[in-house]
């Protein structure tokens, strides 16, 4: 390795990624958008709990139990219920069947249905059931001697878990300042290539697996660097700031694996918008489970991004730590080195 | 005499089926100017390539500067400058931030790069984005690049094709600055004007072997012909050409003959070309 050209072509692929007009102004510009807006973004959750009512054969007096940041709406079908849960219009529905009142005076123990979205917090599941409490007593002046039966409807289970919207975006907006660099590292090789200029330093002391460390360098620099000072103006390390470092330190390694797998199949710069689109895409899709739980099932996980996101928004939304996380992080590592080593290969194939 | 800059023995590259480089042997003295000569495919780059250490030979061996390029292909480089045909400068950057940029990746601290343009006649432009600069210019600075380590081999492919006669002068004039310097130059070029002024030697390649390797002199004397031409008035006032071929024993009763018995209007020498000789000895010419 030659430390001295390393550290010349580091500094060379940044002056040229800044002299690059439209690399200039897209890195800060997204940087400067996407904090904006994170602080434009709500801060605080909506307190109000809007629950929905489903009670075929009798009419329970809403007005009776109306409390303080609680709403209820009746539905008129068990699927206008299940599909406002679903839909987030309520945080909760609660299904009291017809022949309910006569159970209870008749000292039988029914069963209540309960259906909740995914991200129902903890505090509303225990307002409905003071809930129900009140509109039993309001109808058959009887305490409440019941079986309630829970679903969550659909996705994870997030009880107790809500978060303010800004911060479900905050890693939607790493991750797309992070994989944005696939596209400039992609670029500043493949000019190397189409400009020959790599030729030029390949008649230098300069040998490829410089080249390689100093194009790597400036990939994961570009990447981590973004993707670290959004999290810094956004308060993104507030919670675990060396798991969320780490966890975006490997994001850096993974998108310089594609940049220069991008590189080795792009014939020119088309080629690498076009590639670079598409690992855009799929890279970002994971950051949708964040922002809409229970969109995402279980297949988002075989795209290396999704352990990108759920660590950041585990660790910097909920707070959680190395116990909870390692398992993510090793994966991500694992997903980092391979595509890595992929792209090294490929890319070296490409410069012979 | 002097040492071997370049020996090559047997040397021999294929891209698959196709023999680039058909087992060469040939040397090179320091100091030397070589004129490597050949049609478009006839293996030219594909040699240099292999003794700049771009490519691995399929057999046989190259010494540069007495190290084997392929197992010291990065000392080697250290030694030498490459300027290719096709420009491939960073041309967001300017003439001065690309020589700086070499002469940091050959580990060279103190450097001088004006005084390098100004060698080229750059000088006065070495801040502008090279984006901005002429065909000539772009290889002007090609050759100042090639020069930033004050390498003991230059290697140049075509370094004057398609300039300006004044940008070729000054490249022509900056090859001959480095062989009085001492270095040896590998020129690689389709002028054979240029060769011929410029080469010490030339070696002639086609379909991957080396045809003729010798002086412009010694090949002009082996496959060539000297010549009178002269332009003679007949009695009747036409304009006709007369040849008198020179070396031969019977040139002198020939000429006597020819200015005692014509009218001689006009009469200059005339000797083979290198382009003759290529067609001579390969039967096409460098063009085809």
């Amino acid at each position: 390795m030659n430390p001295r050209g390393i550290r010349a072509l580091v500094s060379k692929d940044f002056t040229l990624f800044f002299r690059n007009r439209f690399f200039a102004l897209v890195t800060s510009l997204a940087l400067i958008v996407y904090v904006m807006l994170y602080f434009v973004m709500p801060g605080s959750v909506d307190e109000t709990l809007e629950i929905g009512l489903y009670a075929p054969g009798w009419s329970p007096v809403a007005g009776d139990v109306q409390q303080q940041g609680l709403e209820i709406h009746v539905a008129e079908s068990l699927e206008e219920l299940e599909d406002g849960v679903a839909d987030h219009d309520y945080v909760a529905g609660i299904v009291l069947a017809a022949d309910l009142p006569d159970e209870l005076v008749s000292g039988q123990k029914p069963r209540i249905d309960l259906y909740f979205a995914s991200d129902t917090p903890e505090e509303a599941k225990e307002a409905v059931s003071s809930l129900i409490r009140e509109l039993i007593y309001a109808q058959t002046g009887q305490p409440l001697v019941v079986d309630f039966s829970t679903q969550v409807l659909p996705g994870p289970d997030m009880a107790g878990k809500q978060i303010p919207p800004r911060d479900r975006m905050r890693p939607l907006f790493a991750v797309l300042l992070i994989v944005f660099e696939t596209y400039g590292l992609a670029t500043l090789i493949t000019e190397e290539i189409e400009h020959r200029t790599i030729q030029a330093l390949l008649v230098t002391p300069v040998s490829i697996k410089d080249l390689f460390a100093a194009k790597g360098f400036t990939g994961i620099t570009l990447a981590f660097g973004q993707g670290a000072l959004f999290m810094v103006l956004v308060g993104g390390l507030n919670q675990q700031p060396v798991i969320v470092i780490l966890a975006l330190l490997l994001a850096a390694l993974l998108v310089t694996g594609i940049g220069f797998l991008i590189a080795s199949l792009a014939r020119d710069m088309m080629s690498v918008l076009a590639w670079g689109v598409l690992a855009l895409v799929i890279l970002v899709i994971p950051s949708m489970g964040t922002l809409f739980p229970g969109v995402i099932t279980e297949w988002v996980k075989v795209i290396p991004s999704y352990y990108v996101v759920d660590t950041v928004d585990r660790v910097a939304s909920y707070g959680s730590g190395w116990v909870d996380i390692w398992q993510n992080l090793l994966i991500l590592l694992a997903f980092s080195v391979a595509f890595l080593l992929i792209g090294m290969v490929a890319l070296r194939r490409r410069f012979q | 005499m002097a040492q071997d800059a370049i020996a090559v023995e047997e040397l021999a590259y294929l891209y698959g089926d196709l023999v680039a480089v058909d087992h060469i042997s040939f040397k090179v003295a320091e100091g030397e100017i070589l004129g490597f000569l050949g049609p478009n495919g006839a293996g030219k780059t594909t040699t240099v390539k292999m003794l700049t250490g771009q490519l691995k030979p399929k057999g046989g061996k190259a010494q540069v500067l007495g190290m084997d390029v392929a197992r010291n292909a990065g000392k080697v480089r250290g030694e030498i400058g490459v300027c290719f045909e096709q420009t491939n400068l960073y041309e967001q950057m300017s003439a001065l931030e690309n020589l700086h940029l070499f002469a940091r990746l050959f580990g060279i601290s103190s450097f001088d790069g004006q005084a390098l343009l100004k060698r080229v006649g750059l000088a006065g432009r070495e801040k502008d984005k090279v984006e901005g600069y002429s065909k000539g210019m772009k290889q002007r600075l090609m050759v100042a690049r090639s020069l930033v380590n004050r390498p003991r081999i230059l290697f140049l492919d075509e370094p004057t094709a398609g300039l300006d006669p004044a940008s070729a002068e000054a490249i022509r004039a900056v090859i001959l600055e480095e062989r009085q310097r001492g270095a040896t130059v590998f020129l690689t070029t389709h002028d054979m004007m240029e060769a011929d002024k410029l080469s010490d030697r030339v070696a002639f390649m086609d379909k991957g072997k080396i045809v003729a390797l010798d002086t412009p002199h010694n090949l002009k004397q082996q496959y060539g012909k000297r010549a009178l031409k002269a332009k003679v008035q007949t009695p009747a006032g036409e304009l006709q050409d007369r040849e008198v071929v020179l070396d031969q024993p019977e040139t002198p009763d020939l000429i006597q003959k020819l200015f005692a018995g014509e009218k001689v209007v006009t009469i200059h020498s005339e000797e083979a070309t290198l382009e003759d000789i290529f067609i001579k000895i390969t039967g096409r010419g460098l063009k085809e």
